[in-house]
């Protein structure tokens, strides 16, 4: 083992709940068996007289389970769930003294009651486990892996053992904080040190990745099969893989100021001449995350891109362990596989060392990654380019993005069909879940940033995952960061944004500017009314311009208006937004050109960005060419129709 | 059938093309006509959308694709589902016939549009085999051949595309349906791009196919007015099918012309870099010459397929007579829809 290893062994946090597991892959019928000791402390103030266990894998045991009624038999990406089962079961559970705890096992549904779902069960322990006891249970299970549908399972040769072994839930003074399976969420787990030896075929040698970093590698006395062992400390998780037909590539990262990492990459041979790509983007986010939130503390990190029938696998995040995926022909002015390389690499951080409750707080990793996400890809790789599918080939349209976080705009119809701060699996369905926990945050979040100025935000993450760093989170430690950077309140901010579903839309809705006219009627001279105004008010003076701004949306957020004048004059002003109109008059200047309510883009949560400016005087250019263009096309696609036929 | 074969029909039938340029204006017209109905919506849209907003300055020149995805998502009624629909023909998966229920506005206009261009086509087509046929033909031939071939050559057009529905559904749609969970459990990506491309290869067959046997009978229904119209209609099918690889040759030939000429277009882009590169004018001048050459292109195609369908009687079956008396009778009598024709009928 080499030295510079030893530091990824030792917790860097008090270890709650730990495991060593022993397990054997039998790949002809997609089975795990294996044994684990689970060391496990109560960090609470009370007693606890039970344990609840994550069993994941019943997700996927029949139609009746929550995740399979949640899913109504969809995947991830829209896409039928294999009718492949799979299934974890507990063989065994004792206590050191030999207690035996399985007959007291019992499946509960702490979210909706389904008496059909097994993702989560209960044994009574037969004394409580007293604050800051420490407790080891034995447990012997058989896994049965799905084909991949949803993140795990296999798919030929290829395996992703992922929620795979029975896992502790999280033990709160509140009580125990165990969420079954959804079909919208991932997952909540408490940090410990895993040690893992894994026995497979031996055709797997040398293609076996996971949490962690390997420190056995030893052939099976029968010489058919290898044993790998992985060890990795202070992470709330463990997954690994095995394909024979990988790839591995092996870099190393290494930058002043932050840790160095080993980096390896799986990746699917058809793949091959896009390493590079891979392992750029995976430099860059180490980077990127670590100069903003600290460096990365783990010696490692692989990379796994998973086989084109197990893509589903593909874009999870598992401590030290990401999963990706690209395509034959990614083009190199698009953002994938870098987009997801850098993402999943990026719940190290929101997810892995803050570790939010996926289930309760969606947006907390998600949506924070997803904006942390754009920034990293706007510094390292530019404007992103939209894409065309070709039959399966992605043609990019040569067109930029404005900001990559843009790309997040188009789930703005959906994104307010929903409160934003909601439990994952309430959301309305998948596509508001998604919205609204990576689009919507990420978007606001990129509005704060705006409003706070980078250094500012930078400096309020920092001092979020300085504080929070091996701990759970929650959003109002984040509001509280803000807080104690910036000296103000910015509840009101987010109690508008992310505990609310109204849209974000201002707009200019008028800009006129008119010669003035010198005043008429009855004015007094020597006295008396007289017809027709004094002299020093009949001369004539410059414009008269009227703008009127609107929010049109129903979130009201502070904005700048700013008006521009003939011969290089502006006006700025400052407008809270919350009224449903404001207007701005200018007597007697000099003529308006135009109007622009939010000049600067602060705010990237406006739904329609491009309402926000109004010319006084038309400029039809841009319509009447793009008519000619549209026009043009119109004749050829007519054209195409009619020689056809 | 020899390359050189389909080259000569296709290079002749191009050359006939350019000694009648009235056929590609008169084509020219019929789709700008067509187009011209969507001028105003879009123009109005477009100059209510652009022309004060600030965002309108930044587009001259350059597509927007902000402003196109906010126009889809605030602008529903606009379009309705167009866009998808359009991108939706490339993709793995395809378009499904009840996907046209989601247009709207403009986007809906236009696939009626289209159709009503389907149905005109078939008038256009009448016109321009006939005229193809007459060696002193004017833009009135045109015309009139096209009324006069208008009802049959409407049923074939309306069969064709019967046709090539059944064929983008049956060997598209349900075979991509079919074999969507197998795609799923290929090991490489390669091979399921393997499968996709034998999917469109097969479309693209059948498509070719029926639109050669369309072209065939179309063209023999004109060449020989001799026959009752059962009977040209076989032998247009019997024509396809005895010269199966040199109509292909044609359609190829036409097909590789066409795809240059928007390579061409694409790269210079006349349309892109705002003012700097074309004024406005200047630039619907040059939209319309590209679209008049492409049609002179498919009149071409056109006459390429009579060309090809044309049999050059052999030597030693040939007979010459020295003079034809005046009181002879005609020899090819007329079928009942068939009027006088001016020109000989062929040698088909």
């Amino acid at each position: 083992m080499p030295v510079g290893a030893l530091a990824q062994l030792s917790p860097l946090t008090p270890p709650i709940a730990s495991y060593e597991i022993s397990c054997r892959l039998d790949t002809a019928r997609k089975a795990i068996e294996g044994t684990e000791l689970l060391t496990w402390t109560n960090r609470t103030a009370y007693p606890a007289s039970t344990l609840q266990f994550h069993l994941y894998l019943n997700a996927f045991r029949n139609t009746l389970s929550t995740f399979w009624k949640e899913s109504r038999g969809e995947g991830r990406r829209g896409t039928p769930l294999a009718e492949s089962w799979g299934a974890v079961e507990i063989l065994r559970m004792t206590l050191q003294d030999n207690t035996d705890l399985l007959p007291s096992l019992a499946y509960i549904a702490p979210d909706d009651g389904n008496a059909e779902d097994r993702t989560v069960a209960e044994v009574r322990l037969p004394r409580a486990v007293a604050p800051g006891e420490t407790i080891a249970v034995a447990i012997d299970f058989r896994s049965r892996l799905p084909r991949v549908s949803v993140r795990t399972g296999y798919n030929g040769d290829f395996f992703l053992a992922a929620q795979w072994f029975p896992k502790v839930g999280v033990l709160e003074d509140s009580g125990w904080n165990c969420h079954q399976f959804h079909f919208t969420s991932e997952f909540f787990s408490d940090f410990g040190d895993y040690d893992v030896a894994i026995d497979l075929p031996a055709r797997y040698r040398g293609r076996v990745g996971a949490t962690g970093r390997q420190v056995e590698e030893r052939v099976a006395p029968s010489g058919d099969r290898i044993i790998y062992r992985f060890r990795q400390a202070s992470v709330h998780d463990f997954a690994w893989t095995a394909d024979p037909t990988y790839l591995v590539v092996k870099d190393r990262f290494h930058e002043a100021g932050l840790h160095d990492v080993d980096i390896t990459l799986l990746l699917q041979p058809e793949h091959s001449g896009q390493a590079e790509r891979h392992l750029k983007a995976a430099r860059a986010a180490l980077s990127g995350y670590g100069r903003v939130l600290g460096a990365y503390p783990y010696d490692t990190l692989t990379i796994v891109d998973p086989p084109w029938g197990a893509r589903q696998a593909g874009g999870m995040e598992y401590p030290t362990f990401i999963t990706v995926g690209t395509s034959v022909s990614a083009p190199s002015s698009v953002h994938s596989p870098e987009g997801v390389t850098v993402h999943e690499f990026g719940h190290q951080f929101f997810y892995g060392l803050l570790a939010s409750n996926e289930f309760e707080e969606p947006y907390l990793d998600e949506g924070f990654n997803t904006y942390m996400t754009s920034r990293v890809l706007a510094a390292v790789y530019g404007p992103n380019h939209p894409t065309l599918s070709v039959f399966g080939l992605k043609v990019p349209l040569g067109i930029d993005l404005h900001y990559p976080v843009d790309a997040n705009r188009r789930f703005f119809a959906v994104a307010t069909r929903d409160i934003h701060a909601t439990k994952s699996w309430k959301f309305r369905d998948r596509a508001t879940y998604g919205a609204a926990s990576y689009s919507h945050t990420a978007l606001a979040l990129a509005t704060l940033e705006r409003l706070l100025t980078t250094n500012v935000m930078d400096r309020a993450l920092r001092l979020y995952a300085d504080r929070w760093r091996f701990r759970h989170p929650r959003l109002q430690d984040f509001i509280a960061a803000i807080h104690d950077v910036t000296g103000r309140d910015w509840n009101w901010f987010f109690d508008r944004t992310f505990f609310s579903s109204g849209s974000v839309d201002y707009a200019v809705d008028e800009a006129t500017s008119v010669p003035s006219k010198a005043p008429r009627g009855l004015f007094e001279k020597e006295g008396t009314l007289a017809e027709g105004p004094p002299p020093e008010l009949a001369k004539r003076r410059g414009y008269d311009s009227i703008v009127t701004v609107a929010r049109r949306g129903e979130t009201a957020l502070p904005v700048e208006i700013l008006l521009r004048f003939e011969g290089g004059r502006t006006h700025r002003a400052v407008w809270d937004g919350e009224a449903r109109w404001t207007r701005l008059t200018a007597t007697g200047g000099p003529k308006l050109l135009e109007a622009i309510v939010d000049p600067e883009e602060k705010i990237l949560l406006d739904a329609d960005r491009f309402n926000n400016g109004l010319r006084v005087e038309k400029d039809p250019r841009a319509a009447t060419r793009w008519t000619s263009r549209t026009v043009f096309w119109v004749q050829n696609l007519l054209d195409f129709l009619t020689v056809a036929w | 059938m020899s390359a050189r074969h389909s080259l000569g029909c296709f290079g002749k039938g191009l050359a006939l093309a350019l000694t009648k340029p009235y056929l590609a204006v008169s084509l020219w017209l019929l789709q700008l006509f067509l187009s011209a109905v969507l001028i105003l919506p879009i123009s109005n849209s477009l100059h209510d959308l652009l022309d004060r907003s600030v965002a309108g300055s930044r587009m001259v020149a350059n597509p927007d694709y902000g402003w196109w995805e906010t126009l889809q998502r605030e602008h529903p009624d606009l379009l309705g589902n167009f866009a998808d629909l359009a991108a939706g023909l490339l993709t793995t998966e395809g378009v499904k016939f009840s996907q046209l229920s989601e247009l709207r506005g403009i986007g809906a206009a236009a696939v009626s549009l289209a159709f009503l261009a389907v149905i005109l086509h078939a008038f256009a087509l009448g016109g321009v085999f006939g005229t193809l046929r007459e060696p002193n033909a004017s833009l009135v031939t045109f015309g009139r051949e096209g009324m006069r071939r208008f009802p049959a050559f409407l049923i074939f057009t309306l069969a064709t595309l019967a046709a090539a529905g059944f064929a983008y559904r049956w060997i598209f749609l349900e075979t991509g349906q079919a074999l969507r969970e197998r795609m799923t459990r290929l090991d490489t990506e390669g091979k399921a791009l393997a499968v996709t491309a034998l999917r469109v290869a097969a479309l693209v067959l059948a498509l070719a196919a029926i639109k050669l046997l369309a072209d065939s009978v179309r063209a023999i229904w004109v060449a020989r007015p001799d026959l009752p119209p059962v009977s040209r209609f076989f032998a247009g099918v019997a024509a396809a099918l005895s010269r199966p690889a040199r109509l292909f040759g044609v359609l190829v030939y036409y097909a590789i012309v066409t795809a240059a000429l928007y390579v061409v277009w694409l790269w210079l882009d006349p349309s892109a870099g705002g003012e700097a590169r074309f004024a406005l004018v200047p630039l619907i001048l040059t939209q319309q010459v590209f679209v008049f050459v492409r049609l002179l292109v498919k009149v071409g195609y056109y006459a390429g397929v009579s060309e090809a369908l044309t049999r050059a009687p052999r030597p030693e079956y040939s007979y010459l007579p020295s003079s034809v008396p005046e009181s002879a009778p005609a020899a090819e009598p007329r079928a009942r829809d068939e009027g006088a024709v001016e020109g000989p009928a062929g040698g088909i």
